[in-house]
């Protein structure tokens, strides 16, 4: 138990670190590049260029609430009051939502759609990889180019390929959105059925994505475990097959954990384009609109949700790791 | 005479390699271990002493294959078994194994006592897991390992450690036979005596019927088995007991291993020889005569041309060469 | 060394991707040299033309002209949508009398012959509103005119101004299409912009490899460099680059990509800059490895001896480790193009690819043909070549990379 400690403890207090750390790159990162954003909109503020007062009034709130006028120091530590406190600012593009508005709404969507599906695609995938590594022969040898294929078309690609199959071809599953645009949200049947219908061409275009790289890293990690000493040690002794595939299985299983943790961060990235595509009403979406609309406060908060997003699943990931892999505690106990 | 545990008649294996080539890595073993004695088998890497290890346990799955000739564990021939069958009824309970590489032998990530249970339920289906765990208690407790053991992961036992688990859990099931290959040599001194005596306790405490002991340092067989038998390019060159295989070695290639390893040993390193220079035949294609005639210096033209008798002495030694016992004190004597 | 080329090419993993890859290499340097118009032109007005031989329509009026005894098949039910067929069957057994089980059974023809049997516009149609009665008066009017064979008169101003008439051309003149001076084929159509999309797709695709060469080279070069040092120096230096590579293995780079090309003035940010900020981003994996690499070399033989000699660091490392870590550095430089060329691809979907006017990338048409949802309009052409030579040129890229992981890593072969 005492090693198992160590290791939270070390976890967390390296993932808090890694936090402020991203926190800090968050704001620095658009101020120090040239012809930044953040000087683009006191610029724009002053000379004038927007004709609508509304608009002007949002610049100058911004200006106001974050002081941009001030040292950088000071900025700082008033966006990361407002950041604790929920506080992003006003939407530029989406006058007069706030940011924080705009996240809220968007955050439960990303999550409902790409927590499962990251989920589903890692079980599946890692299912067919071990069953190739095991079956070898022709299922191995038809199956794995399959994989190889899938697992490098890109997720955006993957999503407009299902939705014209599915969608504008076949018509089984509506294109866009995350319910019919006539219903307002409720818990009737028929809404729930309409998040269900929306949700399944990006579900699966997230699944199959993920399917295949999964596949392929469980295969060989299963082909090598096959052939570890453990193996050969066991079936000397008389032990099943079926038992000694199990032990295989779980250990070949343990790196693939550790992969996910460490493709978290991309794989999220592709779905959220992928999110896109289906106009889905997640982080995604709300991303392309804040670049499209040259809304600042939004992009730099979606970014630090995602941001916060992939650091939490990270260390999810990491703790459920060294919970089930008994080398981790080992480690502590050196 | 005590009861024969292991007799071997003329056995002769194969394995085939990716480009389906055969190598006969065993060529016509013969060999009798009697209850409560040991056999040594000693020979450099890649004379077949691994490869006989598996052919003796009836363990012909890919690549290895069944040539010819006769395994009989305690009365029960086991040569002509499906390798499966003798996976499921031999294996673990009649004849046992301890691994060259027994670092790695246990999965990582497994309790030991889940493993012990994984082994006896395959064999003793009825056992429960409070019996499975006092007999596993008890024998770690003869084998002077901590009861703790049981409840670790591989990962978290010492190299050393992790060996003696592995021949505990080996013999667990009280094997007629125990085939140990090379089961200390990755280990420092201190845990490869440890593992020395453990085998003897195991012995003499007749958990172990039988034992055959593979190793590539000859002298280390002195202290371990009763009688030794030297390997080499397939074939047994040489039998005898312990003490007269190290101190009286007859055989030029035996007494070639003599003197390549450096032994601490009183008396042990008289000629200093170096390495024995020269590499094994090639075992795709043996060659028909004295497989050690090309590296041996006392080879005549005649040794390489005809195929070399067993000579066996009267008290049982057994050598292969074309020089009769004298000739060869004498040759020794002369140099 | 020419061993370990013959082992690659023995391996039909590799063998497959390289082929694959060349093939597509190649396009894009030999294109350009066959077709060297603009890649960029706009030649059609419009957008989303589809793939076809386009033929100038003077010239086929004025070009030379065979008849043909062959009747003119105006195959009718091939120009009707469906729609227009389903309100034609809703008419028919509504008010043309025609029984549900003839029309279930009649096929596309035979629902024209059935229409132009039984339409009758006078007849009283209870339940329509008048503008769908007058749709299908122009649906009707429609079916006629494609079935009309008369005569197309041409006509030409005289001196005077006034039309008269010049040519006619009946149902069974033909043109020879080589007779026709301009024509222009589009393989692959035309994009939103009325680009042709094949040229367009060819520079894209040399704009996208070059940007990933770009990206995969400069955090190859990052990786390889900091991570050499880290592993063989140790100390601090080794302590400070774990940190980070350890940072940055958390915190997405995607994230950091979206911040910096956002930032960076949108006039500056070219396929280079853009190539540049994704290498920059993503040098920590390979960093990671090599590191790991050094660390189990350092202590080798022959590296000792090395010390031991008194050679300089410098070339103790060029010397004595780069050598071994070179296969793993070749590989991780073949997923860095990929992933590069990925990268850029999604940043130009989010609307942040390079914004220059004068070149076009895999990234940037895909974004192009979303915005102007080719996907939705059924323009298949505007994106799906794209997403196909994307997805290709990383499964060459991979299968390239795993074949030279067989030959290098021979514990993992199968």
């Amino acid at each position: 138990m005492k090693g198992y400690k160590k290791y939270f403890g070390q976890k967390i207090i390296w993932y808090l670190v890694t936090l402020v750390i991203a926190v800090v790159l968050n704001f620095l990162l658009p101020r120090l590049m040239p012809g930044d954003p953040v000087s683009a909109i006191m610029g724009k503020s002053v000379s004038g260029m927007t004709d609508a007062t509304a608009i002007q009034k949002v610049y100058e709130q911004y200006i106001e609430t974050f002081g941009i006028d001030k040292p950088l120091y000071v900025q700082f530590i008033k966006w990361v009051q407002g950041a604790l406190h929920g506080d992003f600012g006003v939407s530029f593009s989406q006058y007069p939502r706030t940011v924080s508005d705009i996240l809220a709404s968007s955050i439960g969507w990303t999550l409902a759609l790409q927590l499962p599906a990251i989920i589903v695609g890692w079980l599946l995938g890692n299912i067919l990889g071990a069953v190739a590594a095991y079956m070898k022969g022709v299922f191995d040898k038809a199956i794995l180019p399959a994989f190889m294929f899938l697992s490098n078309v890109p997720a955006f690609g993957m999503a407009i390929v299902l939705l014209v199959v599915f969608s504008v071809q076949l018509g089984w599953l509506p294109a866009s959105g995350a319910y019919g645009y006539d219903l307002i949200p409720n818990m009737s049947l028929s809404f729930v059925w309409s998040v269900f219908v929306h949700y399944q061409l990006p579900f699966w275009s997230i699944v199959l994505i993920t399917i295949g790289g999964q596949a392929i890293g469980m295969r060989s990690m299963s082909i090598y475990e096959l052939n570890a000493d453990y193996v050969k040690y066991a079936r000397f002794l008389g032990i099943k097959d079926t038992k000694i595939v199990g032990y295989v299985f779980r250990n070949a299983m343990l790196p693939q954990i550790t992969g996910l943790a460490m493709s978290l961060g991309t794989m999220m990235g592709g779905a959220l384009v992928a999110e896109t595509i289906f106009s889905y009403p997640g982080i995604g979406t709300a991303m392309v609109s804040a670049i499209t609309g040259n809304d600042y406060p939004l992009l730099s908060a979606c970014t630090l949700v995602i941001t916060i997003m992939v650091l939490l699943a990270n260390l999810f990931v990491e703790i459920i790791y060294g919970i089930i892999d008994p080398r981790v505690k080992a480690a502590q106990q050196d | 005479m005590g009861k024969v545990m292991l007799e071997v008649k003329d056995l002769k294996t194969k394995y085939v390699t990716r480009l389906r080539e055969s190598v006969y890595a065993v060529d016509g073993v013969s060999l009798k271990i009697e209850e409560g004695k040991s056999l040594g088998v000693a020979g450099e890497s890649g004379c077949g002493k691994s490869t006989l290890a598996l052919s003796l346990m009836g363990y012909y799955f890919a690549p290895l294959h069944y040539i010819s000739g006769s395994i009989i564990v305690d009365g029960k021939e086991i040569s002509g078994m499906k390798p499966d069958d003798v996976r499921r009824t031999v294996l673990g309970t009649d004849v046992a194994y301890i691994p060259q590489a027994a670092m790695n032998a246990l999965n990582p990530t497994q309790k030991i006592i889940r493993f012990i249970e994984d082994v006896i339920h395959v064999h003793m289906p009825k056992m429960t897991k409070k019996e499975i765990y006092d007999l596993a208690k008890e024998r770690f407790e003869i084998l002077g390992l901590p009861e703790d053991v049981l409840q670790k992961h591989a990962v978290e036992l010492s190299g050393g450690m992790k060996q003696r688990t592995v021949i505990a859990i080996s013999t667990i099931l009280s094997p007629k036979v125990l085939i140990a290959d090379e089961p200390s040599s990755a280990l420092d001194v201190t845990s490869q005596k440890m593992v020395i005596k453990m085998m003897r306790d195991l012995m003499e405490k007749g958990y172990i019927k039988s034992m055959i002991f593979i190793t590539h340092e000859l002298p280390l067989l002195y202290n371990v088995t009763d009688d030794i038998m030297v390997m080499y390019a397939g074939q047994i060159v040489e039998t005898g007991s312990a003490k007269e295989m190290v101190f009286d070695p007859l055989h030029p290639y035996t007494k070639g291993l003599m003197g390549s390893i450096i032994v601490p040993e009183a008396g042990v390193r008289e000629n200093k020889l170096a390495a024995i220079p020269g590499t094994p035949p090639n075992l795709k294609h043996p060659p028909k005569g004295c497989r050690f005639a090309e590296r041996c210096k006392y080879a005549t033209p005649t040794c390489a041309g005809m195929e070399i008798p067993n000579i066996s002495l009267a008290n049982g030694r057994e050598y292969r060469c074309l020089m009769s016992e004298r000739k060869i004190r004498e040759v020794y004597e002369n140099e | 060394m020419k061993n370990t080329l013959r082992n690659i090419f023995h391996s039909p993993r590799f063998v497959v991707g390289f082929v694959i890859f060349m093939a597509i290499l190649l396009t894009t340097i030999i294109y350009p040299l066959v077709v060297t118009a603009n890649p960029l032109a706009m030649i059609g007005q419009g957008n989303f033309f589809k793939p076809g031989t386009y033929v100038s329509v003077k010239d086929t009026v004025t070009s030379k002209t065979y008849t043909l005894n062959i009747e003119a098949v105006s195959n009718i039910a091939d120009q009707l949508t469906d729609a227009n067929k389903e309100d034609m069957r809703t008419w028919l057994v509504k008010y043309g009398g025609v029984s549900q089980e003839d029309m279930d059974a009649a096929d596309d023809d035979e629902l024209v012959e059935l229409w132009l049997e039984n339409y009758d516009s006078s007849v009283t149609q209870s339940g329509l509103t008048s503008s769908a009665k007058k749709a299908y008066v122009r649906l009707n009017d429609t079916i006629l005119s494609l079935m009309d064979d008369s005569d197309v008169i041409i006509a030409s101003e005289n001196e005077d101004g006034e039309l008269e008439e010049s040519d006619s051309i009946s149902t069974k003149e033909y043109v020879n299409v080589s007779d026709v001076t301009n024509k222009k084929t589009f393989l692959l159509g035309t994009d939103n912009f009325g680009r042709d999309v094949l040229t367009e797709m060819v520079n894209a695709t040399a704009t996208s490899l070059r940007i990933g060469l770009i990206a995969g080279l400069v955090a190859t070069l990052i990786g390889l460099s900091l991570g050499l040092l880290s592993g063989y120096v140790g100390g601090t230096f080794d302590n400070i680059i774990v940190f980070i590579t350890n940072l940055f293995t958390v915190i997405p780079s995607f994230v950091l990509l979206i911040l910096i090309t956002y930032s960076v003035n949108q006039s500056a940010r070219g396929a280079t800059l853009i190539a540049v900020v994704i290498g920059l981003t993503s040098w920590t994996w390979t960093c990671r490895s090599v590191r790991s690499q050094v660390i189990s070399l350092r202590n080798r033989d022959h590296v000792n001896l090395s010390k031991l000699s008194g050679h300089s660091m410098f070339r103790i490392v060029v010397t004595d480790i780069l050598p071994y870590v070179a296969s793993y550095v070749v590989m991780a430089l073949i997923l860095q193009i990929s992933s590069g060329i990925l990268s850029e691809a999604q940043l130009s979907m989010l609307g942040l690819g390079p914004s220059t006017s004068t070149t076009a990338t895999l990234g940037l048409m895909m974004n192009w043909a979303t915005a102007y949802s080719a996907h939705l309009n059924g323009s298949w052409w505007a994106y799906f070549p794209v997403v196909l030579t994307i997805t290709l040129i990383s499964f060459s890229l991979n299968l390239m990379n795993t074949g030279l992981d067989q030959v290098f890593n021979p514990q993992l072969r199968d």
